[in-house]
C-alpha cells in the first residue's frame, strides 16, 4: 500500500531509543512520581519494536511472529542484565548501564540476524537490521518495565525487587506479547501501520498496568500512579485502535448473514 | 512445610483434579476463538471467498497465550498475598484480572485480523464479538484459576523453591502445549471439513474451504465448543491431569531421592512403549494415506500445465 503515508522506520527507531532511554534515566530522579516514566519509555520501545517485527515478519513468517517476540526478549534480557551487571564492576559507571545494555543487545541482534541470513540462509533482506532493532528494543522494554517496578536501574536492586519475587517473568512474557501481538493480530494483506502502532501502544499500556500492580507490592504509591496511568493510556490507544478498525474494515455490522460471494 | 503421606496424596489428587479441569477448559477456550491449529483455515477462508461468522482469535500460539494469562494471574495473586489477602480470594482476583486482559487481547486480534482482510470483503460481526468474548474470558478465568492454584499449592504447601508467577508460567506453557497437541486435533479436520469423508486428509485444494453452515443457521464459534466438549476438551484434560499426577507422584511417595528419579524414568519408559504400541495399532488398522482417484487426476492435470 504505497499510497498510504507511513512513519519511516528510522523515525520510529529514534522515537524508541530516545523515548526509552530518557524514560529509564529520568525514572530514578523524583520518587515516587518518576518511576512510572520507565514504563512510558518502555512503551516507546514497544511501539518501535512492533514496527520492526512488522517489517521482518511481512516476509511470510506467519507462525514465526510469536517466535520473533520471544527471541527479542531472550536477546533483550541477556543484554539488559549483562549491561546493568557489568557496570557495577566500574565504580561511578552505574549511569552507563542502560546504554551498555542497548549496545550489547544491538550486537547480539546483529550476530543472530547475520547467522539467520548467511548461515541458515533465510534470504530476508531486512533480517539483520530488524533483528538488531528488535534485540535493542527488547533490552529497553526489559529495563524500562523493570525500572518501573524497582524504582531505579541498579543491578542489585533489580535482582531484589524484580527477579526474586518473579515479576521478571511477567516483564519477559507480557513484554514479549506486547511486542509480537500487534503484528500477529493485524496479520493480513490489508494490514496498516497506523492501526498496528495504536495496537502496540495498547498492548504496551496493558503491560504497564500489570507492572503497576506489581509495583504496588515493591514501591507502593509509585505503583498506583503507574497502574492508573497505564489504564488511562490503554483506554486511549484501545479507542484509537477501534477507530482504525472501523475505518479499515470492509464492513462492521451488528449482525447479519454472510455476504454473497462466488464460492 | 512437611506433610504426612496421606495429606500429600490428598494434595496430589487435588492438583491432578485442578490440572484436569484446566486442561479441559484450556482446549475448549482455544476452540471458542479458533486459536492455534484450526485458526489457519479460518484465517485462509475469506481469501478463498468463504466468508464466515467464526471468531478469529490469533493471540499467538496456545503456549504463549496461556503463559500470558497464567503469569498475569500469578503476579496479581502474589501482590495480593503480599498484602495479606486470603489465598483463595487472591487467586480468584488474580485469575479474573488475567482473564479480562486475555479477553482484551482476544478482541484486538479478532478485530485486527478481520480489518486486515478488507479486500476479501470479510465483515466484522459485532454480535460475534459481543457474545464470544465473554465465553473466552469465562473459560480462561477457570484455566488461570486452576493454574495459579496449582502454583500456590506447590509454592506454599510443597515448598517448591520457585515463585508463584514462575510456576504459573510453566503450567501455562504446559497447558497450552498439551492443548495444542492433544485437543486441537479434534476440531480442525472433523469440524471445519466435516462435509468431507472422515479421515480423508486435507488436500491442498481444500485449504480455506471450511464448513460455514451449522445444523441450523450459520455456524459460529460457540457451535465449535459444543463439538469439542465431547472429546477434544476431556482428552486434553486427561493429558494435563496425567502429566501433573505422574510428574509429582514419585516425589510424593519417595521424596526427593534417587529412587523417585528412577521411578520417573520408568514411567517415561512405559509411556514410550505404550505410545509406540498405539502407533503400530493405528498403522495396522488404517494403513498409509491413500490418494483418491480424482485427487490423482488433479495432480496429473497440474503436472501437464
Amino acid at each position: 500500500m504505497s499510497d498510504i503515508k507511513e512513519i519511516s522506520p528510522n523515525n520510529l527507531a529514534l522515537f524508541g531509543i530516545i523515548g526509552g532511554l530518557v524514560g529509564i534515566y529520568v525514572s530514578p530522579l523524583f520518587p515516587p512520581y518518576t518511576p512510572t516514566l520507565g514504563a512510558l519509555g518502555a512503551i516507546c520501545a514497544v511501539i518501535w519494536s512492533a514496527e520492526a517485527v512488522r517489517r521482518v515478519a511481512k516476509y511470510g513468517l506467519g507462525t514465526g511472529v510469536p517466535s520473533i517476540g520471544q527471541i527479542a526478549m531472550g536477546m533483550g534480557i541477556v543484554a539488559a542484565m549483562f549491561g546493568l551487571a557489568i557496570v557495577t564492576a566500574f565504580p561511578g559507571a552505574t549511569m552507563a548501564g542502560p546504554v551498555v545494555a542497548l549496545i550489547t543487545a544491538s550486537v547480539i541482534g546483529f550476530i543472530i540476524g547475520w547467522f539467520a541470513q548467511n548461515v541458515i540462509k533465510m534470504k530476508i533482506p531486512v533480517m539483520i537490521r530488524c533483528m538488531t532493532e528488535i534485540a535493542a528494543a527488547g533490552s529497553l522494554v526489559i529495563i524500562g518495565f523493570s525500572v518501573a517496578v524497582a524504582g531505579n536501574f541498579e543491578f542489585s536492586n533489580i535482582i531484589a525487587m524484580v527477579f526474586d519475587n518473579g515479576v521478571m517473568l511477567a516483564v519477559f512474557w507480557v513484554g514479549a506479547m506486547a511486542m509480537l501481538h500487534p503484528f500477529n493480530a493485524c496479520l493480513g494483506p490489508d494490514e496498516r501501520q497506523k492501526r498496528l502502532l495504536y495496537l502496540a501502544g495498547s498492548t504496551g499500556a496493558i503491560t504497564m498496568a500489570i507492572m503497576g500492580i506489581a509495583a504496588i507490592m515493591t514501591l507502593g504509591t509509585s505503583g498506583v500512579i503507574t497502574l492508573i496511568l497505564g489504564i488511562i493510556l490503554w483506554l486511549i490507544f484501545y479507542k484509537k485502535f477501534w477507530d482504525e478498525v472501523y475505518k479499515d474494515s470492509a464492513a462492521v455490522v451488528g449482525t447479519g448473514l454472510i455476504p454473497k460471494t462466488e464460492a | 512445610m512437611v506433610l504426612d503421606l496421606t495429606m500429600s496424596m490428598a494434595i496430589l489428587a487435588l492438583m491432578g483434579a485442578l490440572a484436569t479441569i484446566a486442561g479441559c477448559l484450556e482446549d475448549l477456550e482455544s476452540d471458542v476463538g479458533s486459536q492455534s491449529n484450526p485458526n489457519s483455515q479460518v484465517q485462509l477462508a475469506p481469501q478463498m471467498n468463504f466468508l464466515h461468522r467464526i471468531y478469529n482469535k490469533a493471540i499467538s500460539g496456545e503456549p504463549i497465550s496461556n503463559g500470558l494469562s497464567a503469569v498475569t494471574g500469578g503476579i496479581v495473586a502474589t501482590v495480593l498475598l503480599d498484602a495479606k489477602f486470603f489465598p483463595l480470594i487472591a487467586i480468584v482476583i488474580g485469575a479474573f484480572v488475567a482473564a479480562v486482559i486475555y479477553g482484551i487481547f482476544a478482541t484486538t486480534s479478532y478485530a485486527g485480523r478481520v480489518a486486515s482482510q478488507t479486500r476479501f470483503k470479510q465483515p466484522l460481526y459485532m454480535d460475534i464479538m459481543r457474545y464470544t468474548t465473554p465465553s473466552i474470558i469465562a473459560h480462561n478465568f477457570i484455566v488461570a484459576f486452576c493454574l495459579v492454584a496449582i502454583a500456590y499449592i506447590q509454592y506454599t504447601l510443597l515448598g517448591y523453591p520457585f515463585t508463584i508467577p514462575f510456576l504459573a508460567l510453566i503450567w501455562g506453557i504446559s497447558v497450552g502445549a498439551i492443548g495444542s497437541s492433544v485437543g486441537d486435533v479434534h476440531y480442525g479436520g472433523e469440524r471445519e471439513f466435516q462435509n468431507r469423508e472422515f479421515g480423508c486428509g486435507l488436500n491442498t485444494a481444500l485449504s480455506g474451504r471450511i464448513v460455514r453452515r451449522a445444523e441450523s443457521g450459520l455456524r459460529n464459534s460457540i457451535d465449535n465448543v459444543w463439538f469439542c466438549a465431547k472429546f477434544g476438551g476431556p482428552a486434553t484434560g486427561i493429558g494435563l491431569g496425567l502429566t501433573v499426577f505422574f510428574s509429582s507422584w514419585p516425589t510424593t511417595i519417595w521424596g526427593y531421592t534417587w529412587a523417585a528419579i528412577g521411578v520417573g524414568i520408568a514411567i517415561v519408559a512405559v509411556f514410550v512403549v505404550l505410545n509406540r504400541l498405539i502407533e503400530y495399532q493405528v498403522k495396522n488398522a488404517y494403513g498409509p494415506y491413500k490418494e483418491e482417484k480424482n485427487e490423482k487426476e488433479a495432480v496429473a492435470v497440474a503436472h501437464t500445465h
